[in-house]
């Protein structure tokens, strides 16, 4: 093998350890969010029995009664929302309670009960719409008081939570 | 030069070259947070199977590859208007390896990673990261791009 041979192999077996590649690729992708002002809710009205007798039920209707309790939502215009409640099982006076047999809601857009969409708040997540940036969620009950029923007054909290999604 | 010497030089650069066709780069997700609310700090982790980003790396099986991710500081929101701060942290992103058996490997994604693809010739990467919205953040959507470039060896 020549000089220049042997130069031009020892050149190539360089070149072939010390060039490293050259080859770089990329790829994209987007990180995105949808940012939303918060929820906010009050209290429009609270759901109020009145006057109950022992072992008569009592109900409130949610899409009509005139002391059915009402939360007051505002919420990103157009933006889906889930609704869920925690419920209680009684209302309690002292170590008395006064069983809820049942519970009923509906809910609209405007703040009136004429035309709102029903459903059952013990069901698990309801699903609506803030199309006007405002949703009014009104809840219903029955109570169930017993034959011997201590007279007092008996409260308990209902807890609305609400959720983009 | 005698022209086995040019030849014989030019197949030596050849060779310390991954052939065409056989790297591949590409983005698969995005890194998506969803719906987040101004004011609340969201987080995806990167081993979310659905909001996590993923890229998708391939060479050949015992090659290496330097890969480097380009990060953004902000998103920006569409149609202008407001940005938002994004953050990656140290485990905010690992690669896997296709063949059966292939365990995570975190690393941080603000700095670099020298991968093996070690029993398979693809591997993917999967990233995650923080947004955390002022209360003021104006509603909308927010994106930025999120650039890995991979120099194979």
């Amino acid at each position: 093998m020549s000089n220049s041979m042997k130069y031009a192999v020892a050149l190539a077996a360089a070149m072939s350890l010390t060039a490293v590649s050259a080859e770089a690729q990329s790829g994209n992708i987007n990180a995105k969010a949808t940012v939303l002002a918060p929820i906010t809710i009050a209290q429009g009205a609270e759901l109020d029995f009145g006057n109950v007798l022992p072992g008569v039920n009592k109900s409130v209707a949610a899409a009509s009664g005139a002391t059915a309790g009402r939360f007051d939502l505002t919420g990103v215009t157009g933006a889906n929302v889930n609704v869920s409640f925690t419920l209680p099982a009684n209302l309690a006076s002292g170590a008395n309670t006064l069983p809820i047999g049942s519970w009923d809601g509906c809910h609209n857009t405007i703040a009136n009960q004429a035309g709102c969409t029903g459903f059952t708040p013990s069901a698990g997540t309801t699903s609506a719409n803030f199309v006007a940036g405002a949703l009014y969620v009104y809840v219903g009950g029955t109570v169930s008081p017993a034959g011997l029923q201590p007279a007092g007054l008996y409260q308990a909290n209902v807890t609305l939570n609400a959720a983009y999604f | 030069m005698p022209r086995c010497v040019t030849f014989l030089l030019f197949t030596a650069c050849l060779l310390a070259r991954p052939l065409a066709g056989q790297t591949q780069v590409s983005g698969v997700r995005d890194l998506s947070f969803g719906i987040v609310i101004a004011g609340v700090p969201a987080t995806v982790a990167p081993g979310d199977p659905v909001k996590s980003g993923q890229f998708y790396l391939r060479y050949v099986t015992g090659g290496r590859a330097r890969v480097r991710l380009t990060l953004p500081a902000t998103l920006n929101r569409v149609g202008g208007g407001g940005t938002m701060p994004i953050s990656f942290r140290n485990g905010d992103a690992f690669v896997l390896g296709t063949a059966p058996g292939s365990v995570p490997s975190s690393f941080n994604p603000g700095g670099l990673l020298n991968y093996r693809f070690t029993g398979s010739a693809d591997a993917n990467i999967y990233l995650g990261g923080r947004v955390t919205p002022a209360a003021a953040t104006a509603s909308g959507n927010y994106t930025a791009p999120v650039v890995l470039t991979a120099t194979f060896f």
